[in-house]
């Protein structure tokens, strides 16, 4: 199917939204709580853009969350949606004061945060995008809690979670560096959560958490040898060698 | 049947030319750390093994990602990541009975070998032919394929 962005037309696919076509037509558009591996959230708004009918009214929508339709005349910037995402930054920036990536941003965009008390250490902007990649793994451990100013990303109560595998994929995709994960003493802990790395039989180094290992196992059905990823190229070249010498 | 990436070990002399063609050529700069074929080594026995992935099928790599950032390139049989969707869980890292999926830092991705689009640099590069690139079908000689037999075997041991 045909739309029309920034007045140019460009051929879309039934099912995709306006982000979507947006990125593989290179036609920028900020986004926070996007991530090409889930599916679009509209969490965060920074993706908006303006819709425009016959008669030249235009509308709002977050373009990740908006399918294409045929026909679709979308405008990707203008005074109103800059101003929209200054809002969104400034509000942002005002909560998120202890993460860098967040501060930035508002610098690129030109606004000043508010002076909220109390936030100095903030960093979530509650993008959602760890809940997301916690979904994927097949763990769930991760939503939002509490409501309005108190709400917050955790793990039930708070606590180490069962099902949580130390695999780390939520402080991958956090946009904010808000996730803490600390790795020490063949150590890994995340989430209130402390676990065991496995130690490579050969070398000694600390290469993935025991449920981690479990959860590939499990899917391949196939068991491995406790080596990390360099130890175990040297000991199949070990094997290969012993046939030919 | 299509062609695949073939390690002849004996034949490697240890000169890492294959790293180095692999990394320029994948990133613009000449760093084993970013290689996807990684040479080791046995130098006191002489013995030097260009370790690379092979393309399995089935593949655990494939088999464990979430996203699915890891499928097969329908022309030239490689397994290739879509960084844009992958979370860096690293199960990929932990799957690979060879490992030969690797995290390069300095661009936060995974990275393994891609076949080069179905042209591999580091063969062309490999000065003692211990790489080569060919479909293993009956016209090839029965040295090589009782060779890659054996390679087989190891692989399927350590499976
Ligand atoms: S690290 Fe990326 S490619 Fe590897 S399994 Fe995880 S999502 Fe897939
Ligand atoms: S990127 Fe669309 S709402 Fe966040």
């Amino acid at each position: 199917m045909k739309l029309i962005i920034d007045g140019r037309e460009v051929s879309a696919y039934p099912g995709e939204t306006i982000l979507e076509v947006c990125r593989r037509e290179n036609i920028f558009i900020p986004t926070l709580c996007y991530h090409p591996a889930f599916k679009g959230q509209g969490v965060c708004r920074m993706c908006m853009v303006e819709l425009e009918d016959e008669n030249g009214n235009r509308r709002m929508v977050a373009s990740c969350t908006y399918p294409v339709q045929e026909g679709l005349k979308i405008v990707t910037f203008s005074a109103k949606i800059d101003k929209v995402r200054k809002n969104i930054i400034r509000l942002l920036a005002s909560r998120a004061k202890g993460s860098d990536y967040i501060q930035d941003l508002a610098g690129q965009y030109g606004v000043e945060p508010l002076d909220l008390p109390g936030l100095d250490n903030e960093k979530c902007i509650l993008c959602r995008l760890c809940v997301n990649a916690c979904k994927l793994m097949g763990s769930s451990v991760l939503a939002a809690v509490w409501r309005g100013i108190d709400k917050k990303i955790s793990t039930p109560y708070e606590e180490a979670a069962e099902e949580c595998i130390g695999c780390a994929a939520c402080y991958e995709v956090c946009p904010t560096g808000a996730i803490e994960m600390k790795e020490e003493n063949g150590q890994r802990i995340i989430w209130n959560k402390v676990f065991n790395l496995v130690l490579c039989q050969h070398c000694g180094k600390a290469y993935a958490t025991e449920e981690q290992i479990a959860l590939v196992e499990r899917k391949t059905g196939i068991s491995l040898p406790a080596l990390c990823e360099a130890c175990r190229s040297q000991n199949l070249a070990g094997r290969l060698k012993n046939f030919s010498g | 049947m299509g062609k695949i990436l073939y390690v002849q070990p004996e034949k490697c002399t240890g000169c890492r030319t294959c790293e180095l063609t692999c990394s320029f050529l994948h990133t613009g700069e000449f760093n084993p750390l970013r290689s996807r074929i990684s040479v080791v080594s046995f130098e006191k026995e002489g013995f030097f093994y260009p370790a690379v992935c092979q393309q399995c099928s089935p593949a655990p790599c494939m088999m464990v990602c979430p996203t699915g950032a890891i499928s097969r390139n329908a022309s030239t049989g490689a397994m290739e990541v879509n960084h844009e969707i992958c979370i860096r869980c690293k199960m990929c890292m932990i799957a690979c009975p060879f490992g030969a999926t690797f995290y390069d830092e300095r661009a936060n991705q995974i990275i393994k070998c891609d076949l080069c689009g179905g042209d591999p640099a580091c063969v062309k590069m490999c000065r003692g032919e211990a790489l080569s690139f060919s479909s293993l079908n009956p016209a090839v000689g029965s040295k090589k394929r009782a060779a890659a037999a054996k390679i087989k075997e190891v692989l399927e041991e350590v499976r």
